[in-house]
């Protein structure tokens, strides 16, 4: 059996691993547009190809699966399944692991994502609105925008997104301003080079509670979900500061317990499940929309809002990246016997097998990333010793050396019975690593540390108390706002 | 003491200038004398504007532009310590709460003033500006302080000294940026408003480095011996804010509850003195099932007398503040709860305040230990043969200050109602015992 993957990220390094530890001994084939050491050596060990190329030139990916031969390709990031990459393969006669473009508009369009929730009423449906223009924008944020998210209307690389807590008036001017500003250099900036689509700008409110996400694959009839993963924003310790890919994920049995054999979690099973739901009917409603099979994975980023309990912040098309490495990690079913049942639509026979233990994963960047990525690129990266556990990431493979590319260089993944288990494990691989010209690196210790999991889990508890009031009363996902002289409106 | 502030947002799009100013209104009531707040980052360069006087008339509206800062509000007068934030050399500015006793490897000359010393000190050990350099130098100062500290290159270094005398906290404002104060209380004014730990606390010891590649910690002392000041949970904090971790309303409910175990009284009434005193008041209340009343109220602006520089105004500041209410106490036994006796006078013009209004006892309790001796990180209290506490008898002291009794909270009390181990504490002020430098 031969398999081509597309992307040379960690998340395809996570997928390389978890398709070569199948008992159907597959050859591996990569196309990408850098060398990823991790994925070259498992093509190697398997006497599989390397190919570079552009991976969104849908003619170029066609190309190398028919010189591969390969029984089905699968896509890792996003942007192919944008421009079609799985929907040319499949006229080939190629199958593929991967959202046909039309379908994959759940995540390449903010804007029509929200739009689909709302008209199929899918719970967790936050406010929104879209803007073509900042002229159009403008006055909005003037006169209404309080605390809101502003965010690209297409998925540009998780780059862009701004929240803003609009709340104490006495600073409202400078926020504002800040509001006004990021408004149009996402126009201007972040859409720019981006024709695909006719919204640029939305704007959505602001909640709070914990982040998570329910990754599921997916053969468009049956659906099966994967452990709730939580991804950690945030570039420095403790929460603080700008806003990268993500700095580390963790994973605990479904619901993100503190242990396997540990009840606390930050989410109870039945906001797992309800989380679940909203992904399946998110499937279907983009099924129904565009009447085509959705075939691979799709994923919710979700929230635990005190306004909806489960709530969708996003939606993937693919697995995200690092929580693959999670979720592969504790896949313990054949992911190439899950791919086939996908192709042939019968997924319904096959029982995912979780291993419930912990998982924390830790990526390590050089300095400079996520700001000043041209500082952080061109280093030559080191690990001493063996470098298990250890997914390649934003790296260039060749004859001089391991390379970083500005982004995450490796993401460190930790095995154990518990959460600060896990972390510790993790927290060992970070220290493996090094850049050979001295150029610091850093990580974050405290992800899936006990502090971290105390305040994950108070957080999840306080929006819960707060929803589930709302929900006893009739009124989730409901707002309602008195306007004086103008009356009561009701939203949701 | 005093207040001190620094904020990095990291997108130079936003201004820092209102965050700061009110954020330093949250740090008001650790100074009312001076303010100060300096701007890093514009294209137009530094700008620090300073003054006499509270927050709002020093830091008028629109007063500059930058992405960070640092400043500070102070009780003491202009002519006895310079305006926060202190100019440490050319390019570097810091706001210090406490003071530094002593710099590891300067020899401190006591005919310059303390300023001087810090600046002498930071050109011996620093020998320039970077982060690195700065962080060696608070590394090697030892005292009770914490310091808030930015220099020209867009690098912010802010930490405890190693005891933690002096309380210091990290907010956050959710992707844009960090916020270090005093007090927690300034992340619920100025901060993101997630309903959890509004802020963290910042170990003894530990150093919080800004720069435009980085925002994480670091450690510059190992050492395990803290001695977190007493007199935060019985005065100096919001009673909104946490200290250490430990909320500060909590401190002074247990303390209006030992108060009651330990000097019960049979009385009609129970009154604190505004404003410190008045969750005491509640909590002896609650405990006794004597009721509480509102005893006063204010003329003018609320400040806190206990602070001001000198005698004339402290009177001024108490009259002012507390005209009794006369329906409250006539005719009654009151408990007369306030947080601290210094010298006394201020209490026993309450008392005589109190009296003819009609009250017909009156029973002082005061929710901390006597004040026997001086600080030396710079809580201002007066020369030892000012203080009522370290020569009169409880006994003496109710007749000096017209009282029909008088108890302080035994040191004991105020170690349980605060939660922590007496090892744990600085509690030099009430026993003479000091934390080694």
């Amino acid at each position: 059996m031969k398999i081509l993957l597309i992307g040379g990220g960690g998340r395809e390094h996570a997928v390389a691993q978890a398709l070569c530890k199948s008992a159907k001994e597959p050859k591996l084939y990569c196309f990408s547009d850098l060398v990823n050491p991790g994925i070259n050596a498992l093509v190697k060990k398997t006497r599989g190809e390397y190919y570079r190329g552009n991976i969104n030139d849908s003619a170029a990916v066609v190309k190398a699966a028919k010189k591969s031969g390969a029984d089905f390709v699968f896509v890792g990031p996003e942007e192919p399944n944008f421009h079609g990459v799985p929907d040319r393969l499949e006229k080939n006669g190629i199958a593929c692991i991967g959202a046909r473009r039309n379908v994959a508009e759940l995540e390449m369009s903010k804007a029509s994502m929200r739009d689909l929730q709302w008209k199929y009423k899918v719970p967790g449906r936050l406010w929104y609105k879209k803007f073509k223009t900042f002229e159009e924008a403008a006055p909005y944020i003037e006169e209404f925008a309080d605390s809101v998210a502003l965010k690209p209307a297409r998925q540009a690389g998780g780059k862009g997104v701004k929240v803003i807590e609009d709340f104490q008036v006495y600073l409202q001017d400078d926020k504002r301003k800040v509001k006004r500003e990021h408004a149009e250099s996402i126009i201007n900036e972040y859409m720019k080079g981006y024709d695909d689509i006719d919204y640029k700008l939305l704007i959505e409110e602001r909640v709070w509670g914990p982040e998570y996400t329910v990754h599921c694959f997916t053969d468009g009839r049956t659906v099966l979900p994967m452990p709730a993963v939580q991804d950690n924003k945030h570039a420095f310790d403790g929460d603080l500061g700008l806003e990268t890919g993500g700095m580390g994920s963790i994973s605990c049995g479904m619901n993100l317990r503190w242990g396997k054999d540990d009840e606390r979690a930050i989410l109870t099973d039945g906001e797992y499940r309800k989380s679940v739901d909203i992904v399946n009917m998110m499937i279907e409603a983009i099924q129904t929309e565009t009447k085509e099979k959705y075939h691979g994975i799709v994923a919710g980023q979700m929230m635990l809002t005190s306004v909806w309990g489960p709530t969708v912040i996003e939606m993937y098309s693919r697995l995200g990246d690092p929580e693959a490495g999670n979720v592969l990690a504790v896949l313990k079913t054949d992911l190439v016997e899950i791919c086939e049942a996908i192709i042939g639509e019968r997924l319904n026979t096959i029982k995912a097998e979780i291993d419930d233990r912990a998982v924390v994963v830790k990526a390590v960047c050089p300095e400079g990333y996520p700001n000043h990525r041209d500082v952080a690129s061109g280093h030559k990266v080191a690990i001493k010793g063996k470098d298990d556990g250890i997914l390649w990431a934003s790296v260039d493979y060749s004859d001089k050396g391991i390379i970083s590319g500005g982004s995450r260089v490796v993401e460190c993944l930790g095995m154990g019975d518990s959460m600060p288990d896990a972390s510790l494990k993790a927290e060992h691989l970070t220290q493996k690593v090094s850049l050979v010209d001295g150029w610091k690196l850093f990580h974050r210790a405290d992800i899936g540390s006990e502090k971290s999991m105390h305040r994950r889990i108070a957080l999840g508890n306080m929006a819960r108390e707060i929803y589930q009031y709302r929900e006893g009363k009739g009124l989730l996902g409901k707002r309602m706002i008195w306007i004086p002289g103008k009356g009561l409106v009701e939203v949701g | 003491m005093a207040g001190i502030l620094g904020l990095y947002l990291f997108d130079s799009r936003w201004n820092a200038y209102n965050f700061g100013v009110f954020g330093l209104m949250a740090l008001q009531h650790r100074g009312q004398e001076t303010a100060g707040l300096e701007l890093f980052g514009s294209n137009e360069g530094r700008k620090k504007i300073t003054g006499k006087g509270l927050v709002e008339e020093v830091l008028k509206p629109s007063g500059g532009q930058g992405h960070i800062c640092v400043g500070g509000v102070s009780p003491y007068p202009e002519e006895n310590a310079e305006v926060l934030p202190i100019a440490l050399s050319d390019k570097v500015s810091v706001a210090i709460d406490g003071k530094i006793l002593a710099i590891d490897g300067y020899r401190w000359n006591r005919s310059l003033k303390y300023e001087d010393n810090l600046r002498n000190g930071f050109k011996v050990i620093a020998k320039g500006s970077c982060a690195d350099m700065m962080k060696d130098f608070f590394s090697r100062c030892s005292g009770g302080f914490s310091y808030v500290s930015v220099n020209d290159r867009s690098e912010m270094i802010a930490g405890r000294g190693s005891l933690g005398v002096k309380p210091l906290v990290l907010g956050k404002m959710g992707f844009d940026g960090g916020i270090i104060a005093s007090e927690s209380c300034v992340m619920d004014i100025i901060g993101e408003r997630v309903p959890i730990s509004p802020a963290e606390n910042i170990e003894p010891g530990e150093v919080r480095v800004f720069t435009p590649m980085s925002a994480h910690s670091e450690r510059s002392s190992a050492s395990k011996k803290r001695a977190y000041c007493s007199f935060e949970y019985v005065y100096l904090a919001r009673p909104d804010s946490y200290i250490n971790d430990v909320p500060v309303y909590r401190v002074r409910r247990s303390i209006g509850k030992k108060l009651a175990e330990e000097g019960p009284v049979d009385a009609d009434v129970v009154i604190g003195v505004p404003e410190t005193a008045i969750p005491f008041a509640m909590s002896y209340s609650n405990e006794t099932g004597i009721p509480v009343e509102k005893g006063f109220e204010l003329t003018g602006r609320r400040i806190r007398s206990a602070m001001k520089p000198n005698q004339m105004e402290r009177l001024k500041g108490v009259q002012l503040k507390l005209n009794v209410i006369s329906e409250a106490v006539k005719g009654k036994r009151v408990v007369l709860i306030d947080d601290s006796v210094v010298r006394g006078n201020t209490l026993a013009n309450i008392v005589y305040l109190m009296k003819e209004k009609g009250a017909k006892e009156i029973h002082v309790r005061i929710g901390s230990p006597h004040i026997i001796s001086h600080c030396p990180y710079g809580v201002e209290v007066p020369p030892e043969d000012e203080l009522i506490g370290k020569h009169l008898s409880e006994a003496k002291i109710a007749e000096v200050v017209g009282a029909d009794s008088f108890k302080y909270l035994s040191l004991d009390g105020f170690t349980e109602a605060s939660g922590m181990n007496r090892g744990e504490l600085c509690m030099g002020c009430f026993n003479c015992k000091y934390p080694e430098g």
